[in-house]
């Protein structure tokens, strides 16, 4: 194995390139998922004279406006949570086409809806995007005119829905959905992208017969939640597909799902865990349970970051993932093999530390009957909104919130689509301090904090790094505003009128470097929730998409 | 077909504020959803709102379409129900509910407010079975407000398995698009777009195209017995037993 191992290293000693250039293909930037842009025009020594250019007012107002868009030759796509989707002339904003999917059938029994979209992706001519009914439709690329449309699932029964942007796979779209926090057996589920027909479907949960089925009590596995929930990513030199899957479903209680003995084991696969899929076959490759039996809400849906790095002189490839607890772990992509973890958060106290070779220690759990107080808290260290990577400084930059909870577990049967938490949790701020989030530069191969920018409220946005040395990221009091990347100095900052918890982007037409970026505060589920924790707070809901470049005559 | 209303106008002296508020605990004051007591949290306050019953009840029975709130009608009991929809009245002022809960009734994919047979249940639980996936009847067809309706509604129940597989489908023709010949079932054809479902293998994909560019002839090799192999005899025995009696 360990020969193996070295010569697959000497085969790829030339490191992969994760970078976008004038496009942002991908929701993630590249399928490699960094959301880093090797456009340097705006760069440390002139963002500050960065100016909107465009900006366009979605009219979707009730949520806000959390999509990556996505920029393919001069053309932005971006879609609304109440599932409009515009085509825009990326230079000016001038609108090219706009689509508005049908309000969907009225709410699913005693499941959740998330109204929420995360980002389309295009691919081949087409434009392609999930629903909160479940569908995944595909749109003329040039047009907006419906091309397919295909039920992934009745959300009626399922208590599922779509707010992931789906990903571009070859000649493949795959994919996730939500449905973790209700009782429902979590899958992801690829369509050609040119004629909407099934490919392969992956259960996060095994069936009967297959390996991991064992680790589920009795029938628990049929509506045992892990479902993954957002976008992953895909090596093409290994032809593997990375994603990150939900919680087990009862969030806070293990008692109809862990089979007895199994405490402190791995269980309930392959939830909370990150997988790697045979690209064409969606055969699972290898696993990785970040959280076993999950019992804090710990999704570990989120992106799967690939990049490329030498660990004891030889090159590696390797994946970078966080959950929602803050820990993150490096893995070899090739092999699954674990390599190092650390963690983000300052306050954490569902564990009293992880071993050398990436175990859980001194596990915190709730108990039923009891509140149990532990930090991170189920809003999450960090939740879906991505982290960047630089190859040009090595870092992962990330935003960590600083929030604890206290738990309840109540066992409850679990009843097909319905929502299923098994407790609740109740958001309070950690004692003795006076930010409660940051945002964080990391090494991920020696896993030390470089540098750390405080912030009094939370953060919740995506981050965008460039080869300007910038890291970009907004705030809820509507601040948009770039970092150096090698030191956290902010550079620049502009009031955006409105909450930011988009994903900002960056691509180039006709030579002109633009820095794209989602503004408007959620005013449900999380961003709701944290809300009230501080009582001074104003921020903004909204839905507009502001653009920023250097003015013509400085670039 | 249009099913009888039934409507349940239920007095409410019977609605107790302890369960009301024991299942606004369970089912609403949970997870990301609303705060204890009709408290803010995730989901907005619900305490002193000013809602009339009608709002309340209609909210809590079907949701609210485009945002999280689901609809409880068909996943919560009548008892449960008639508490938890008595309890956001009272946080709201209303002393005396009167509580309609229209028609409808518990079980998700279920009955027309019958009970079903034990052969019935077991063919409800093996139409939706959501471990079979895309083998599942549910994919192509709606019954009481469960599943994909790609099909009109089921109305004639064949006689047996062998019948069901045999079923003759006229319906169904060869669409020719793309240089390609694929079994198809038209949903509308117009000037500038034609649409139908490709049924080349499940699930079914809703398909627009142009009218010019799609050709189409009468008949298919698609038999209804090539998409039900997920189910033996005496499952599709126990899915028309249940089919007969959720129909009527």
């Amino acid at each position: 194995m360990r020969f193996l191992l070295v010569l697959f290293a000497m085969v790829t000693a030339c490191a992969q390139d994760g970078a976008t250039q004038a496009d942002w293909p991908h929701y993630g930037g590249t399928q490699f998922s960094w959301r880093y842009s090797a456009l340097d025009q705006i760069n440390t020594g002139n963002v500050k004279n960065l100016v909107p250019v465009w900006q366009f007012q979605t009219g979707d107002y009730a949520e806000n406006l959390q999509a990556t868009p996505i920029v393919v030759q001069g053309v932005m796509y971006l879609i609304t949570p109440r599932i409009q989707v515009f085509a825009l002339d990326a230079a000016t904003g001038h609108l090219l086409w706009q689509y508005k999917y049908p309000t969907p059938r009225p709410g699913k029994p005693g499941g959740m809806t998330f109204v929420q979209n995360r980002g389309v992706a295009v691919s081949g001519g087409k434009v392609f995007f999930g629903t909160t009914d479940n569908f995944l439709v595909a749109l003329d690329q040039k047009t907006g005119a419906e091309q397919w449309k295909v039920s992934v699932d009745d959300p009626r029964q399922c208590g599922c829905d779509i707010t992931a942007a789906p990903l571009i796979v070859k000649d493949k779209v795959i994919v996730g959905g939500n449905g973790g926090d209700a009782a429902h057996r979590g899958y992801l589920t690829a369509f050609y992208t040119k004629t909407g027909r099934f490919a392969w479907r992956w259960y996060v949960i095994p069936g009967p017969g297959e390996k991991g089925h064992e680790t589920w009590k009795g029938d628990s596995w049929k509506l045992g939640g892990g479902a993954p929930w957002m976008t992953g990513s895909f090596d093409p030199e290994l032809n593997l597909v990375y994603w990150g899957t939900g919680n087990a479903s009862g969030d806070f209680n293990d008692e109809d799902r862990l089979v007895e003995g199994a405490k402190g084991k791995e269980a309930n696969l392959y939830t909370a865990s990150v997988v790697a899929l045979d690209a064409d076959t969606g055969k699972l490759r290898w696993y990785h349970q970040e959280v076993p039996d999950d019992l804090w809400d710990f999704d570990s849906a989120y992106e799967c970051v690939l990049l490329d790095h030498a660990i004891n002189g030889q090159m590696r490839k390797l994946l970078v993932h966080m959950n929602k607890s803050g820990v993150t772990f490096v893995l070899d992509r090739v092999t699954g093999e674990f390599i190092g973890a650390f963690s983000m958060p300052e306050v954490q106290t569902w564990i009293s530390g992880i071993t050398e070779d990436g175990k859980l220690v001194g596990r915190r759990e709730p108990q039923a009957g009891q509140v149990v107080s532990t930090c991170p808290s189920a809003t999450g260290a960090k939740s879906w909104n991505s982290m960047a990577y630089s190859p040009r400084t090595g870092y992962v930059y990330a935003p960590i919130n600083e929030v604890c909870n206290d738990l309840t577990s109540t066992p409850a049967d679990a009843v097909e689509g319905r929502f299923h938490a098994d407790g609740g949790f109740t958001l309070k701020l950690p004692p003795d301090r006076k930010t409660y989030s940051h945002l964080d530069a990391w090494d991920p191969i020696t896993r030390k904090r470089v540098w750390s920018m405080p912030y009094r409220y939370i953060l919740l946005a995506s981050v965008l790094a460039t080869a300007g040395d910038l890291v970009f990221t907004g705030n809820p009091e509507g601040d948009f505003f770039a970092l150096d990347a090698r030191s956290g100095n902010k550079l620049w900052s502009y009031q955006t009128g409105a909450g930011n918890r988009g994903s900002a982007v960056s691509y180039s037409v006709g030579g002109r470097q633009f820095i794209a970026t989602p503004t408007g505060w959620q005013q449900a589920i999380t961003g709701a929730q944290l809300a009230p924790l501080f009582p001074d707070q104003n921020w903004r809901a909204g839905s507009t998409l502001i653009v920023f470049a250097l003015p013509e005559a400085a670039k | 077909m249009k099913r009888a209303f039934l409507l349940l106008v239920i007095p409410v002296l019977g609605w107790s504020q302890s369960a009301g508020e024991k299942v606004f605990a369970q089912s609403c004051a949970t997870g990301y959803c609303h705060g204890a007591r009709g408290t803010p949290a995730g989901a907005p306050r619900l305490a002193g709102r000013g809602f009339d019953q009608a709002y309340i009840t209609n909210t809590i029975m079907r949701g609210l379409s485009g945002t999280a709130m689901p609809a409880f009608g068909s996943s919560l009991s009548r008892a449960d129900l008639t508490a938890v929809i008595g309890y956001v009245a009272s946080l709201n002022g209303i002393a005396n509910p009167v509580i309609n809960l229209g028609p409808g009734g518990p079980g998700a994919a279920g009955s027309a407010g019958t009970a079903l047979s034990a052969e019935g249940e077991r063919g409800r639980a093996l139409f939706f079975d959501a471990v079979r996936g895309f083998g599942r009847c549910s994919t192509c067809h709606e019954v009481n407000g469960i599943g994909i309706s790609v099909t009109t509604p089921i109305t004639k129940i064949p006689a047996d398995a062998e019948a069901l597989r045999a079923l003759a489908t006229p319906d169904i023709r060869t669409a020719t698009f793309d240089g390609e010949a694929m079994p198809a079932l038209i949903v509308s054809q117009a000037k500038t777009r034609a649409l139908f479902y490709d049924l080349t293998s499940p699930p079914p994909v809703l398909r627009t195209v142009d009218p010019g560019a799609l050709k189409l002839a009468e008949g298919s090799g698609w038999r209804h017995a090539s998409v039900i192999g997920a189910y033996n005899d005496a499952e599709l025995t126990s899915v028309l037993a249940y089919l007969r009696e959720a129909i009527k």
